[in-house]
């Protein structure tokens, strides 16, 4: 199947699937609101996310055309039934920089899919995105889970921004980890 | 910048019944720079002497900017940047002329980022330490909203790094390929200093 067809009269989204042994990525859609709702209604996914949980399927709908489909760089993480199970996005810092966000439901957390959904990624974007020069992400310092992620992929931990960002309410200590175009995956 | 760590030198001439301390000495006692400074904000009327070190390829080697080659643009940039700046104080010695700057650049709602710059005439002496300590001093209570002071000094910028030190920033890491500078992508030290840290 050739991914890059275009039809005679619609042009569609280019749909690339970067498959893995446990997981791909695909764009997400309305029709995924369900699964979106399993992890967007759960507080301890949302802990250390700058969203609180969701609390209906309207909100949901709402936020998905909002901020989802409108949204730069952003892919499902899908098991082999092709439902989401989380989703993982890039934002732009600035021309070199970018930085990778990511969120999983929790039934399918400690499985190792968070941590090949960021390796598939992180090798694609400089690919995609070769003027990107650095590759960042910022971890609350108690989110052990999600640091083990990055290292896991190898990610290089550069240290601790006492007080960086200000979460629902508080100044947060964040992690600071980058992966470079030239830096080997573990 | 470069500054050179000052070596307290013993006095062996002692009298019975005093020390002699000549001015020297007592210089290299004390933590404080060689030559009092003091902070007020920068106007036009700066604009000579701002010229002295704004021309200055030494001076500006890890700044984002060139070396300024006009009057005309030097007296743009105080229109343009320095006068609406938020936070930006000329480092003067006692005559009040200014040989150099330092500000704080709001990030956010409560991050602030600190950069000076010195003519090089005045280096080693303990001039940016003294003013970034006082910037220490003050800029929380000016600030309460302000819960991080920051900076970022190129890897290679070893004085600079050594001046937040001095004062008690808190180095936190080296950020890899963070910055482009002058067309090249520079790795960064980030330090902090936070209202509750106490300084050096």
């Amino acid at each position: 199947m050739d991914l890059n067809e275009t039809q005679p009269t619609v042009v569609p989204t280019v749909v690339v699937s970067l498959p893995s042994r446990k997981i791909s990525l695909r764009p997400m859609t309305l029709s995924d609101v369900d699964d979106y709702m399993v992890w967007a209604t759960d507080a301890e996914v949302a802990r250390f996310c700058s969203w609180e949980p969701c609390t209906s399927r309207e909100e949901a709908i709402k936020y998905i055309t909002d901020s989802v489909l409108t949204h730069p760089w952003l892919r499902a993480i899908c098991l082999e039934d092709n439902r989401p199970i989380g989703y993982i996005l890039i934002m732009p810092v600035d021309k070199i920089r970018k930085e990778i966000g990511y969120v999983l439901a929790r039934k399918y957390w400690g499985k190792g899919f968070a941590t090949e959904a960021v390796r598939l990624v992180t090798a694609e974007i400089f690919k995609e995105m070769p003027e990107v020069e650095r590759l960042e992400a910022l971890v609350d310092v108690d989110n052990v889970g999600s640091q083990r992620v990055l290292e896991k992929v190898g990610f290089t931990r550069e240290g601790v921004m006492r007080k960086f960002i200000m979460m629902k309410g508080s100044v947060r200590d964040m992690v600071m980890f980058s992966f470079l175009p030239s830096d080997p995956f573990k | 910048m470069p500054s050179k760590e000052t070596n307290v030198q013993e006095n062996s001439k002692e009298s019975s019944s005093e020390m002699e301390i000549d001015a020297c000495t007592l210089k290299a006692m004390s933590s404080s720079p060689s030559e009092k400074i003091h902070l007020r904000p920068m106007t036009l009327f700066d604009i000579d002497d701002f010229m002295v070190w704004a021309t200055d390829i030494n001076v500006t080697r890890f700044c984002t900017w060139e070396p300024y080659t006009s009057r005309e643009a030097g007296i743009a940039f105080i229109n343009n940047f320095v006068l609406p700046h938020p936070w930006l104080r000329a480092i003067c010695l006692d005559d009040d002329r200014a040989i150099g700057s330092i500000s704080v650049t709001p990030v956010d709602n409560i991050r602030g980022e600190i950069g000076y710059v010195i003519g090089s005439k005045y280096w080693g002496k303990g001039i940016a330490t003294e003013a970034v300590r006082l910037v220490g001093e003050e800029i929380f209570k000016e600030k309460p909203e302000m819960e991080r002071l920051e900076a970022l000094v190129d890897v290679d910028n070893v004085g600079s790094q050594k001046v937040l030190e001095k004062v008690g920033f808190v180095r936190e890491g080296v950020m890899r390929k963070f910055m482009c500078l002058k067309g090249n992508v520079r790795d960064m030290v980030m330090f902090s200093l936070l209202p509750s840290d106490s300084l050096l």
